[in-house]
């Protein structure tokens, strides 16, 4: 283990956790206008998108208290990449469907709009943070302390 | 190695699982009242924009049945394109993205104390409401907004017309 390495991946893994916990958290002050947002999006039948408004705040609230807690943090960033992959795929689709909607990523109604193409470029690093953040979990873990 | 994929993954199905049971928990009349199809509460507008005079009335999909029965015109504030693919059977098409040309039409043939009911592509579709005030200041009476829109009225089954 490495001091650099170290480092790096308390950051990576921080940086993930607090965009999680926050986007969790702000999704879950109002879950109706999230489902409005995911509604947006075209892709699920209409009562499908209130069962995800109703869940998918709080798995990414779950996953980023992990990773802040450095508990679970590879199930935890499973769950993240997993969710990052799902979104990356959903704006795909609006991008090429010429949907011109929020993505309804963070703040709902917060006031500044987010288009898919922004939305979806954020995506990509955030994918790249996890996993960066994967890879320096493994190398910078002795066998004995991994979780 | 592999046991520990094994375990991970199983984590990862755990971790999900219970922020699942801890979203439905917390919201579990929201879900219930979106799948049986009744009282789904509009989304919220969260900004603050200056208030309209008047507000269309939002409206449920059983009221727009009955008052459909009774005579209301629906009016299909999305595109062109949109309202040729499919719309609700008997809707008229107001693209708000062509307002300034198409509300004058419209409004020449049209009883002002008649009732209208605006729809779009559903939550998370602001025209039906902007079309709502629109008609309102131009003086129909009695203005409502189906905000459950197409989608909603499409996946109740219920009869659509267009290209499809």
């Amino acid at each position: 283990m490495t001091g650099l390495k170290s480092v790096l991946y308390h950051l990576g893994r921080l940086a993930l956790a607090l965009v999680f916990v926050y986007a969790g958290a702000v999704k879950m002050q109002d879950v109706v206008v999230f489902a409005g947002h995911v509604a947006a999006y075209q892709i699920l039948p209409y009562a499908l998108n209130y069962l995800v408004a109703a869940t998918l705040p709080y798995i990414e609230f779950l996953a980023g208290v992990l990773l802040l807690l450095n508990l679970r943090v590879r199930p935890a960033l499973v769950v993240v990449g997993a969710m990052t992959a799902c979104f990356m795929g959903a704006l795909v689709s609006v991008l090429a469907r010429g949907l011109e909607i929020d993505c309804g990523c963070f703040d709902p109604g917060g006031g500044q709009e987010v288009t898919a193409g922004v939305a979806l470029l954020r995506d990509i690093g955030l994918m790249a943070l996890v996993v960066t953040t994967w890879w320096l979990r493994n190398r910078t873990t002795t066998g004995s302390a991994r979780r | 190695m592999f046991d520990d994929m094994k375990r991970i993954g199983l984590e990862a199905c755990v971790l999900i699982a219970f922020g699942t049971l801890f979203g439905l928990t917390l919201n579990h009349q929201l879900v219930m009242d979106a799948f049986s199809g009744r009282l789904v509460p509009p989304p919220r507008q969260t900004v603050q924009q200056p208030m309209p005079v008047a507000l269309p009335v939002p409206v449920l999909i059983g009221e727009v049945r009955q008052l459909m029965a009774s005579g209301a015109l629906l009016v299909d504030a999305r595109s062109p394109e949109l309202y040729a693919t499919g719309h609700i059977e008997g809707a008229v098409s107001l693209p708000l993205v062509e307002i300034d040309t198409g509300l004058p039409k419209f409004l020449e043939h049209l009883a002002k104390d008649r009732s209208i009911i605006t729809y779009c592509s559903g939550f998370g579709c602001p025209d039906s409401f902007d079309l709502g005030v629109l008609l309102i200041e131009a003086g129909c009476r009695d203005v409502r907004v189906f905000e459950g829109g197409f989608p909603e009225w499409r996946d109740a089954g219920l009869p659509v017309a267009g290209e499809g």
